[in-house]
């Protein structure tokens, strides 16, 4: 009798246990939420002691060492003493996975029905989990971060990692594998802040058998969002070769002989009809999820019409209002932005150096992007890896002095439409390859307006006193298709930035001769 | 051109590259506006005024974004083998029209127009790509202002 209670008191409060974990609609554990692992394994995933650079710390290997093949064993120690440059994060190149899910930085993951994204404050590294039971496009295409396909098994969320190149680490100690490696990872929450996160290494030209790494990620609780750390961007600001820009970095002042921001200058434009079709998300809200891209018509080359120019493309022009179609500049800045077009100002655009886009180049740089929309969320990971998460609660805005490439966006649907508004920006980034000028005073609105089933609406009113004289906006249409996202590695392959840098340099020598 | 067809979306997608290789080689008149992953100004890293034109051996495809590279070896009037570099499309731009690694092996041999980079390196941004018998690789080629033909 005794017995029979307890065993059903066990049962019970195994199934308050289960019941008590934060569950999607579905009824699967609900995994969103910023976390962060609380260990060393970034260090060195076996137990190690203290080093300059490293602090100590316990191994997360179950069983305690890595199973190494012998010539794998002396390879490894050979990457060990050759750590400081040959491990490829000291160049900022991507982390790979299992690595990257236990850096020292948070990440967020959202959560919908088909899919699971990751989107690491790391240098806007995103993954995104296919779970919609669905083959993948491109089979066998290698990436630095693999390619994952989920699963739900009872409430353990199962990942396949396949794909892999052979150009990772696991850690900064120099522990490796081969491009065979396929793993297996395991999300399983343990209470509503604590998942455990388990991970198969199967690789049977490195090791002599499978083994798995297990550790906890532990639920930040007190973050609301994520930041950015921008690995090579800040590398370069700080060694000299990505300078600063005085007049739009913040916190540049608004010139004193700007001519004077006309706040409420502006046309109105043509509402946007929603059809009857649009499909809707359970709240009522459009469906704008999915694969897009963009219709630019040459937005990263000119906002403005322009013909082809030798190697810079036609434009058909994206500015709506002012309804001439031109960009209301301030003088100074109209100077620099055809400035911005000579070859020797090529090294300065941003995204040459494979930074992020900004807000709003990312959607037209162009690459394709993917939009997801998670309880509370809209995601968008642009294939050219950076992220944007728009939190629809009405949260405020960061703090004024943080500033980011991507700035803060927060987002509302009116009526069919989503608004978002982001600022908080740092200045840094460009709008185009031509050179066109934003500041980190810009306040930019984007409207997101599903004009079909297969088509969105975008607008974006940029606001942005040091180098504007109104507000302008840019449209342009979100096309979708039945796509799946590949990874651009960009900054690993990278043949053109000394090309351009010598383009600059010669100029400088040139013009230092001149004078 | 060594064609695996492993996927229906690969196979129709060859369809269309060996529709369009039945166009006129190296026409550059048809206009179109090519998704492309443009990451730096072309306009800035080459010089229009050193057109060029290269025969060349394939030592290596470097299946890289935002822009491919293709590696040939080319001999000079002297004699000498140097190495060429080709910026070609986006990597991913290829592989959703259905190229994969192995349709471009060493030993190919390939005939290039283009321009040569401002820095006198041996790098091109090419307009044109063939193979020896006038079919057209990747549908033309590298940078955004050049049509995919």
């Amino acid at each position: 009798m005794l017995a029979r209670s307890l065993i059903s008191l066990m049962l019970i409060s195994g199934a308050v246990s289960a019941q008590s974990l934060p569950r999607t609609t579905e009824g699967s554990p609900n995994l969103q939420g910023i976390w962060q692992v609380a260990n060393r394994a970034s260090y060195n995933i076996e137990d190690h002691v203290a080093r300059h650079d490293m602090p100590a710390g316990r191994g997360v290997v179950d069983g305690g060492e890595i199973p190494y093949q012998a010539w794998a064993l002396e390879q490894r120690n050979a990457n060990f003493s050759a750590r400081a440059a040959a491990d490829p994060l000291s160049k900022c190149y991507l982390p790979g996975v299992p690595r990257m899910m236990y850096m020292e930085f948070p990440f967020h993951i959202f959560q919908t029905n088909d899919h699971v994204a990751i989107t690491f404050e790391w240098q806007q590294v995103f993954r995104l989990i296919y779970a919609n039971g669905e083959p993948p496009m491109y089979p066998g295409i290698e990436a630095w971060m693999g390619h994952s396909r989920g699963r739900w098994e009872g409430d353990v969320f199962v990942v396949d990692v396949t794909d892999h190149n052979d150009s990772t680490w696991f850690d900064a100690a120099g522990n490796f594998h081969s491009d065979a490696m396929q793993l297996t990872e395991r999300y399983t929450m343990l209470d509503k802040d604590t998942i455990e996160y388990a991970v198969s290494i199967d690789d049977p030209q490195v090791f002599t058998r499978p083994w798995t790494m297990r550790m906890e990620l532990h639920r930040q609780t007190k973050m609301d969002r994520i930041l950015e750390y921008q690995c090579q961007a800040e590398v370069e600001e700080a060694n000299g070769d990505f300078e600063r820009d005085e007049r739009v970095w913040y916190p540049a002042p608004i010139p004193d002989d700007n001519a004077p921001f006309d706040a409420a200058a502006g046309s109105p434009l043509p509402q946007l009809s929603v059809p009857a079709e649009v499909s809707r998300l359970a709240d009522g809200t459009p469906d704008i999820s999915g694969y897009y891209m963009a219709d630019a018509g040459g937005a990263n080359y000119g906002l403005e019409a322009r013909e082809r120019d030798f190697l810079m493309p036609a434009s058909r022009g994206q500015v709506v209002d002012p309804p001439d179609g031109r960009l209301p500049y301030q003088t100074w800045a109209r100077e620099e932005s055809n400035d911005r077009a000579l070859p020797h100002r090529g090294y300065d655009d941003p995204t040459a150096h494979c930074f992020v886009a900004g807000v709003p180049r990312s959607h037209y740089v162009p690459s394709p992007f993917f939009i997801l929309q998670p309880p509370g969320y809209v995601v968008v990971l642009h294939e050219r890896m950076s992220w944007r998460q728009i939190p629809l609660d009405g949260r405020a805005h960061l703090p004024d002095q943080m500033r980011l490439w991507q700035g803060d966006s927060v987002g509302r649907w009116i009526d069919d439409t989503l608004v978002v508004e982001s600022k908080n920006f740092n200045g840094k980034a460009w709008l185009n390859e031509a050179g066109d000028v934003i500041s980190h005073a810009q306040t930019v609105v984007e409207t997101f307006t599903p004009t079909g089933a297969d088509q969105v609406i975008y607008r974006a009113t940029v606001a942005d006193p040091i180098a504007y004289t109104r507000p302008w906006t840019i449209e342009m249409p979100f096309n979708s298709q039945d796509e799946e996202l590949l990874e651009v590695a960009c900054l690993e392959d990278n043949g053109d930035l000394q090309h351009l840098k010598d383009v600059r340099d010669e100029y400088r020598a040139r013009q230092q001769e001149e004078n | 051109m060594n064609i695996a067809p492993d996927n229906k979306k690969r196979i129709s997608n060859m369809k269309q590259q060996l529709a369009l290789v039945s166009l006129v080689v190296g026409s550059v008149a048809v206009f179109m506006s090519a998704s492309v992953l443009a990451h730096h100004s072309f306009a800035a890293e080459f010089d229009a005024d050193r057109p060029i034109e290269l025969t060349g051996t394939v030592t290596e495809m470097r299946w890289s974004n935002p822009h491919g590279w293709i590696y040939i070896d080319v001999e000079d009037e002297h004699g000498d083998v140097v190495n060429w570099a080709l910026e070609t499309r986006a990597a991913n731009g290829l592989i959703r029209r259905g190229w994969r690694k192995d349709d471009l092996p060493a030993g190919t041999v390939l005939k290039v127009e283009g321009w040569q980079a401002r820095n006198g390196s041996p790098t091109a941004s090419v307009f044109s790509i063939t193979f020896t018998d006038g079919k057209t690789l990747f549908a033309g080629t590298s940078n955004p202002a050049v049509p995919e033909n």
